[in-house]
């Protein structure tokens, strides 16, 4: 219902130019397989083009499905063939990983040169926008941060992370090639941690342990957006014209301890030596990171502005701790006292 | 007849009744533990209780869960007023004036001198304002880094109302239309030994009156006294604090003597003397370029705390006065 009523205010707004065909690529990931099926559902829904190395479940035969592996190396030819075919007018790029993984060198692959091999493409097959994913995890969690990041601030990143390195780097060769192809429109949105019933990835795989580990005297003010309000963002910036780089936030932010003290969890602070020791066997084998690269998310201040982009996309309708309690209802974590 | 004997006999029977009791009593006190244990053991009950409560519930009673954009928690605040409230009337004995001098309402840059290890500066005139304004609206006070970033302290300060110091944090907060305390001497300040006491370093690199400037906000100096003596720095210990990563560990008369009990300061009279705010009106947004300008108003600045606290030194008539 919130929905329907956002929908109307965008027909009756800029959403003129609405792209008639549209491609997205990575239909596994959680952005690109929910913006599609929002994207379809559409009252005159456009025709989505589906890119991706497996065939999406669910979406088959309502999207245009073309087998593409971003990590070969003369693919950027055949995505432009395709595009080219299909007239895309669109190109939504979400083939990012969802979380980090040992293979160093594949994530490299897929995500920054991966990401270069689709800017070819749209340049080639002349895409009037390009919206792509990225994350407010880009700025790095940084004990000199300001309470709030704007999206001028630059992209640090944490050493360890090399899944947010990958993304800031394919960030700086979007910003070098968009100077040369000033035709198309660029819009980069930046979320933060998406909450909400149908999330599951490393962020909520670490708030649903059944004991939460804390680093010891650290309560850092965490900022979520609901998942509904990250893609309304990134349906609007998909049909009408936003070029430029927006954070997609929640508003309002809550300390890390209220939010696991409101889904009732147990939590257990530890030094941040001896968390990072002991998280650090068990991390190798599923992300390569040392732990410190999502633990330092859990210690310092990474909170993104999101006046920009609630200027551009509308104030989104759940706060942080409304994202969060979504979150926790959908899983039945709360417990009453 | 009769009954009249017999009504005689009962009164002088419970007159000798009544005597005998009292020079019992008189004799064998009571055993004072016979009549108050059980009201004892009932307030350990009543204790155990609640401090079974107080852990089950660890933290959510005392908090509200609601923070405002920087982190500051209304609950922890009103909590915690008591006890400054206490530090300010009778540990401090702090003697204020000049609050008039503030506007009515934000947005102002409060600009003191820092001194002291610990905020407590920046929490008491924080608590002044709050309390003696007419505008009762509590001022925001910026921390510096390397005491922010500490662990426990961090959440404890943004629960406060402390921010960390830095240009965006303070643009934000005054554009929002609020009272913002700024310590521009920063760790300078933070680590005055003891000799140097009552003397107001250099301002940083002039960011306060830039910020100033650029918002468009009055500049209102202050001088603090007392901050020094409440945490006294004799010197700077630099061996040990490599190992803990802090630029030095200070040595007060009772801190790594004392340990733990050496984070409490020693109670010193404080006075905090607020002035009129410097005369900026006629300067806008683009004079914050000119750095011969900023840099002539930031020493400015600096000149004037520096005669507060004069003043205030001379107002005040001994350390523990």
């Amino acid at each position: 219902m919130i929905t329907r009523g956002r929908r109307a205010a965008a027909r009756e707004g800029r959403g003129l130019s609405a792209p008639g065909v549209i491609a997205v690529t990575g239909l596994g990931t959680f952005v690109g397989r929910r913006l599609v099926e929002r994207l379809l559902a559409r009252s005159p829904a456009p025709r989505v083009v589906g890119l991706d190395v497996r065939r999406p479940f669910r979406l088959d035969g309502r999207v245009a499905f073309h087998r593409v592996d971003l990590t070969e190396p003369t693919i950027d030819g055949r995505i432009a063939e395709i595009l080219a075919q299909e007239r895309v007018e669109a190109l939504v790029h979400t083939a990012f990983r969802n979380e980090p993984t040992p293979d160093l060198e594949t994530d490299h692959e897929v995500e920054t040169i991966g990401s270069l091999h689709v800017m070819h493409a749209c340049a080639e097959a002349k895409v009037r926008r390009l919206v792509v994913a990225s994350s407010t995890m880009l700025y790095g969690p940084r004990p000199d941060n300001p309470n709030f990041l704007s999206e001028a601030h630059p992209l640090r990143g944490h050493p360890d992370a090399h899944c947010v390195a990958n993304r800031a780097e394919m960030e700086g060769l979007l910003g070098e090639w968009s100077l040369r192809h000033p035709d198309t429109e660029v819009t980069v949105l930046r979320h933060a941690w998406i909450m909400g019933p149908n999330v599951w990835n490393r962020v909520v795989r670490y708030f649903s342990l059944p004991v939460v580990p804390m680093v010891l005297g650290y309560d850092p003010l965490l900022q979520f957006v609901q998942e509904e309000d990250c893609l309304h963002a990134f349906e609007r910036a998909t049909s009408e014209p936003h070029p430029g780089t927006y954070n997609v936030v929640g508003s309002g932010v809550v300390p890390l301890s209220t939010l696991l003290r409101l889904a009732g969890k147990r939590i257990l602070p530890l030094p941040s030596p001896l968390l990072y020791r002991m998280a650090y066997y068990p991390s190798q084998t599923q992300t390569g990171d040392p732990p410190a690269a999502f633990y330092d998310y859990l210690r310092w201040l990474w909170v993104a502005d999101g006046a920009r982009g609630f200027d551009a996309f509308g104030e989104p309708v759940y706060t942080t701790k409304e994202a969060w309690i979504s979150f926790v209802s959908s899983r039945r974590m709360r417990r009453y006292r | 007849m009769a009954d009249e004997g017999e009504v005689a006999v009962q009164e002088e029977v419970d007159r000798a009744l009544a005597s005998l009791r009292r020079e019992i009593a008189a004799r064998f006190p009571p055993p004072r533990g016979a009549v108050e244990a059980p009201r004892l053991r009932e307030e350990w009950v009543r204790l155990f209780d609640e401090v079974r409560r107080r852990l089950a519930t660890l933290g959510m009673s005392e908090r509200s869960g609601e923070v405002d954009e920087f982190g500051m928690d209304e609950v922890v605040v009103g909590s915690s007023r008591r006890l400054i409230d206490l530090l300010y009337e009778r540990w401090f004995r702090v003697d204020l004036s000049g609050i008039d001098a503030l506007p009515d309402r934000g947005p102002a840059l409060l600009v003191a001198n820092h001194s002291g290890l610990l905020p407590w500066d920046g929490l008491l005139l924080s608590h002044a304002v709050e309390r003696f304004h007419r505008g009762h609206e509590r001022p925001r006070f910026l921390v510096a880094d390397w005491l922010i970033t500490l662990p426990f302290v961090q959440p404890a300060l943004a629960r406060l109302g402390g921010v960390r110091a830095c240009r965006e944090n303070a643009e934000r907060l005054l554009e929002s239309g609020r009272f913002v305390i700024a310590f521009p001497e920063g760790v300078k300040g933070a680590a005055k030994v003891f000799r140097e006491r009552y003397r107001v370093k250099r301002f940083g690199r002039g960011g306060v009156v830039r910020v100033a400037l650029e918002t468009g906000v009055p500049l209102v100096p202050v001088g603090i006294v007392g901050a020094e003596e409440a945490h006294p720095l004799l010197f700077k210990w630099t061996t040990p604090a490599r190992l803990v990563g802090l630029p030095f560990v200070p040595v007060t008369p009772t801190f790594p003597l004392l340990g733990p009990a050496g984070a409490l300061p020693l109670p010193s009279k404080w006075v905090i003397r607020i002035g009129d705010p410097l005369p900026i009106e006629h300067l806008g947004a683009d004079d914050a370029a000119d750095e011969l300008l900023v840099s002539r108003l930031t020493e400015e600045l600096r000149s004037q705390v520096q005669s507060l606290v004069d003043v205030a030194l001379a107002d005040r008539e001994s350390v523990w006065g």
